[in-house]
């Protein structure tokens, strides 16, 4: 199974992956990033490429 | 055309000596763009990390000099491994700064995790682009009334215009202002010092190059000053605004103080200006130079978001940022000491030719256009990026709607700084004026 792992230590919030896959990602009001499961996987990826400090990947179980 | 026979020297200009090029004379960044790509392609070519000597600023202790970075994929490295390259030693200025005056005037910018990583995460709330999705109206009427103001002052005057001070630094100093809740009688003052700030001493911004330090740190505290007032007011009276978020939000029961506050408002004034204005107005005269390309646009509407990246890409609004290694470090198999200062040319990145086809050539539809005009991957990748290409997208599109007849006509005046790439001036005439 394809999981999204967020390393809290290098996420900065910038929100790109809510744009990306509005239906896994979003940033609660505190800006810290929830993550739901990966429905639709191209967007994941998309998302996952587009995060600017690199902060997302993918692994498989 | 004059500006094809231009672009294409840059491409094949005949070898330089790279033993006579100084990256530290500001007289080297007032000179048309051209020269600055040809010596970038020649040290990417032969000197990846050339070294060179650090400037002379009056009162400060010059440093041991700098490496410049200017391969693509050496600047990437660097950004994405903070802890190995340091921005807390300074990434705006070239010297060390005195370490109050460094986090005063950097910011975020000159800080690292996880201080750093605290106050960014309080900020990010209010640039994601979610958040910003609810402001492009207000984006598109400031255009819009910019737009309208800039017609009419050609109408009243002799059909002449300026790029840079009747459209390029009004929209994004109204939209910042805006978003920070700035009463409209301070805004003079916003442009104004933040001229200052990020002038790089060009003799035109501080007359007096003795008084270069004085002029900074007048021009902080003056910023510093009306930050102080407004942030006491939205205590006071809370607003929907930046400024409000900014002296409210806590994190983890933490909330910012006011010398956070102050520097952090600095930040966003400064950098929310100017950068996108130089990519403004470097954006108009790129257009210019390149009339197939504006006319491609004017016609299609959905070029908008590649063009707006190929605007950062080929404008590259800031010059460089700065890491110094944390330790004995190795880039591309060569060693570098602690201590060794990196300035990360991303001007240069952007016209890599590992990374991009066809480097110098001005393409609106380009696609992929992986540029680092807005910093390379990394936990210091502009905070205002969404705001940026919004403010772009948006202002291109009302120029090409409402000003079909601009027409530069004359070359600019350039910003003499080597960290800032900018235009002081930019002549232009609407021609369905007259």
């Amino acid at each position: 199974m394809t999981r999204v792992v967020v390393d809290r230590e290098v996420c900065m919030s910038a929100g790109v992956c809510e744009v990306e896959a509005p239906e896994v990602f979003e940033l609660d009001t505190a800006g810290r990033l929830q993550v739901g499961e990966p429905t639709d996987l191209t967007a994941v990826e998309t998302a996952v490429r587009a995060c600017p400090t690199g902060a997302l990947s993918l692994v498989e179980d | 055309m004059l500006t094809t026979v231009r672009l294409e020297a840059a491409v094949t200009a005949p070898m330089l000596d790279l033993d006579a090029v100084d990256l530290s004379d500001r007289t080297f960044w007032g000179a048309p763009p051209e020269q600055r790509h040809a010596v970038y392609d020649q040290l990417r070519r032969e000197r990846p990390f050339a070294f060179f000597a650090e400037p002379v600023i009056p009162y400060i202790e010059p440093g041991p000099g700098y490496h410049a970075v200017t391969r693509y994929a050496d600047v990437e490295a660097i950004s994405c491994q903070p802890m190995l390259f340091s921005s807390g030693a300074g990434a705006v200025s070239i010297a060390d700064m005195p370490p109050d005056l460094n986090e005063f005037y950097g910011s975020l910018i000159s800080m690292d995790d996880p201080r750093h990583g605290k106050i960014r995460r309080i900020v990010a709330k209010a640039f994601t682009p979610r958040v910003l999705e609810k402001l492009v109206g207000n984006v598109q009427a400031v255009a819009d009334d910019v737009v309208t103001r800039a017609r009419r002052a050609a109408e009243d005057g002799d059909g002449t215009i300026d790029v840079v001070a009747d459209l390029a630094a009004p929209i994004p100093l109204r939209v910042i202002c805006d978003m920070m809740g700035i009463p409209d009688g301070d805004r003079a003052l916003v442009l104004r010092q933040s001229n200052v700030i990020l002038s790089g001493g060009d003799p035109e911004l501080v007359v007096d190059e003795e008084q270069m330090v004085t002029a900074f740190l007048k021009a902080g505290e003056e910023l510093a000053g009306l930050m102080a007032r407004l942030a006491a007011e939205r205590h006071a009276h809370p607003a929907d605004d930046l400024t409000t978020a900014l002296v409210t939000t806590e994190v983890d029961g933490e909330r910012l103080t006011h010398q956070e506050i102050a520097s952090f408002f600095i930040l966003l004034l400064v950098a929310g200006n100017e950068t996108t204005r130089n990519a403004i107005s470097q954006g108009v005269l790129a257009l210019a130079e390149h009339p197939a390309e504006r006319e491609r646009w004017a016609a299609d509407p959905g070029l908008t978001r590649t063009a707006v990246e190929e605007i950062v890409r080929w404008t590259s609004p800031i010059t460089w940022m700065r890491r110094t290694a944390t330790q004995d470090v190795e880039l591309s198999g060569q060693s570098f000491p602690a201590g060794s200062k990196f300035l990360l040319f991303y001007g240069a990145a952007n016209r890599d030719p590992a990374v991009f086809a066809d480097p110098h050539r001005f393409d609106l539809s380009r696609d992929p256009n992986p540029h680092v005009g807005f910093g390379s991957r990394g936990p210091h990748f502009c905070l205002g990026a969404h705001l940026a290409r919004r403010e772009i997208g948006v202002a291109f599109r009302a120029f090409a709607d409402q000003l079909p007849d601009l027409e530069v006509i004359g070359p600019p005046a350039r910003l003499e700084s080597s960290f800032v790439n900018g235009l002081k001036r930019l002549p232009a005439r609407l021609t369905g004026v007259r």
